[in-house]
């Protein structure tokens, strides 16, 4: 009887208490990560089919521009030879979308307090973010991989690497896009962050050739473009060939990577561009 | 002060209309230039190196580059058209300063003018900014001027009245990109600017020919390489006669206030 009346007390002390918080906001964190996911899944349409179609698109233009004397890359047919390449570059612009825009609107809109106010510390606004650009990231790739896949058949040599540096890719592209967000002032800035950097980046990778087409110099070039190493690996993970070395690929990836989230982390603690 | 009179048509309005589509663009040329021009820069580098073989000659004295940057050319223009038209219009309805110009003494035959007259220079002058940016490195190799600006002034029409019925029926930027992802963007990359007919499957190629930027991106060719694949007359008519539809459709769309008054 007693107990139970105890318990009871406890309860009601616990509804009315201030709620107390651990090293880490769990519930804040979850929170902020449930609004960047159902952000995305809300349109859909643009955030997920879009993607799908468009890199369909450039499968089919590709491989029609290219059907006559490129029959074999790699000693598979070029649509296969494509398929890690595509999947990749969709998983990046979509990470990059996912973050930046979810900052440069709340920034523009000024409802960007709603995040800053609540008890969520530098590291656990990072984490949020990002963690829901890498959901894009990783829901894009998936779907886009399936999608390809079906048209021109399924390759797979190794599957974790194909998640680890899946994984790499959309993180470093939803830093990247936190980054660019914060320092954005307008949208036509992050445009300008998308097309000047994200795209040529992206292009340029070796989504469309191995590297042994290009020319001496751009080939050094092409090695230190970060966004080689993860479609590298993807390709590796997917056909077994890579063109540079993995341990070197993955070293690079996570090295930005870790870089990059410190970058983020320390920019969220001093409030830069987001804090009067 | 006078009062400006309006007699049959208000030509200082229209004037205002398409001048002001115009300051926009410039305003913002970082994404409306040079945004468009580096991405196309891009495609074009990467068939090039994705081709390898740089000699390989579509038809006699034309090779790859020069074949798809014609076809760049062509897809920019009119994606810069639709882009300058229905993605301003979805904005100032969505922000309610459309009725700053529905107010104003316009007719709907000079409001539909206004926007798209500008919206087509808008895109006619990306076309100029990346054709003039390829000429070094493809070197244009038959510059013929008619038929261009021909077929440029077609497409870039077309766009934008496409643009004015997006820019019509959408009501948000969701509907916005679904257009631009599933209709646009397909339009123009299976339109023949990447490939030759001759190299699609028979289905393909009939399909190809339902295509209306085929047509243009077909027209493109002989303004720039001398050559091309399917009947410069022929196109221009059916371009000619979709425009006139086009145009029809908007003009009513317009007069009726369709999604543009309560």
């Amino acid at each position: 009887m007693a107990g139970s009346e105890a318990k009871a007390e406890r309860g009601a002390d616990a509804a009315l208490a201030p709620r107390l918080i651990g090293r880490l906001n769990g519930r804040g964190l979850w929170t902020l990560y449930l609004k960047e996911v159902k952000r995305f899944l809300n349109v859909a349409t643009q955030t997920l089919m879009a993607p799908v179609v468009t890199t369909l698109l450039f499968l089919a233009v590709f491989t029609l521009a290219l059907g006559r004397g490129n029959a074999d890359v790699l000693g598979v047919s070029y649509g296969l030879f494509l398929v890690p390449g595509l999947t990749v570059m969709a998983m990046l612009q979509n990470a990059f979308a996912n973050t930046s825009s979810s900052i440069v609107i709340a920034k523009v809109q000024g409802n960007i307090v709603d995040v800053l106010m609540p008890p969520l510390s530098a590291f656990e606004l990072t984490l949020g973010f990002v963690a829901g650009g890498v959901t894009r990231g990783l829901l894009v790739g998936f779907a886009v991989w399936l999608t390809l896949s079906i048209f021109v058949g399924f390759a797979v040599h190794d599957v974790l690497a194909m998640l680890f540096f899946a994984a790499n890719a959309s993180l470093m592209l939803s830093l990247l896009g936190l980054i660019g967000g914060i320092w954005s002032e307008k949208f036509d800035h992050i445009a300008a962050v998308t097309n000047f950097v994200v795209m040529p980046l992206s292009f340029l990778s070796g989504t469309f050739y191995t590297v042994d087409r290009l020319p001496e110099g751009w080939q050094f070039l092409a090695h230190l473009n970060p966004f080689f190493y993860m479609i590298d690996g993807m390709r590796y993970g997917a056909l077994g060939h890579a063109d540079a070395s993995l341990a070197v690929g993955s070293l690079v990836l996570l090295g930005v990577n870790l870089a990059l989230f410190l970058t983020a982390w320390r920019i969220f603690h001093v409030g830069w561009r987001l804090k009067a | 002060m006078r009062v400006a009179r309006l007699d049959r048509w208000n030509p200082r309005g229209l004037w205002t209309l398409y001048r002001r589509a115009l300051l926009r663009h410039f305003a913002r040329w970082i994404d409306s230039l040079a945004g468009p021009a580096a991405t196309m820069l891009l495609y074009l580098a990467v068939l090039i190196l994705a081709r390898g073989n740089l000699g390989q000659e579509i038809w006699p004295g034309i090779d790859t580059a020069s074949f798809v940057a014609a076809g760049l050319v062509a897809h920019i223009t009119c994606l810069s058209a639709f882009e300058a038209m229905a993605g301003y219009m979805l904005w100032e309805r969505m922000e309610g300063i459309i009725q700053d110009q529905l107010a104003a003494p316009f007719s709907a035959l000079e409001l539909l003018a206004g926007w798209v007259l500008g919206a087509a220079t808008c895109g006619l002058l990306t076309g100029a900014t990346v054709a003039l940016l390829f000429w070094p490195l493809v070197g244009w190799p038959a510059f013929d001027p008619l038929p261009l600006l021909g077929f440029a002034l077609l497409g870039a029409l077309l766009f934008a009245l496409i643009g004015v019925l997006v820019g019509l029926w959408a009501r948000k930027w969701d509907h916005y990109a679904a257009a631009e992802s599933f209709l646009l963007m397909p339009l123009g990359l299976l339109s023949g600017t990447f490939f030759l007919r001759a190299d699609l499957p028979e289905l393909g190629s009939t399909l190809l020919t339902f295509n209306p930027v085929f047509y243009i991106v077909d027209g493109f060719r002989s303004g720039f390489l001398g050559r091309n694949d399917g009947n410069n007359l022929l196109g221009a008519l059916l371009l000619i006669a979709l425009v006139y539809c086009l145009a029809i459709v908007g003009l009513r769309l317009v007069a009726r206030g369709w999604r543009l008054k309560p």
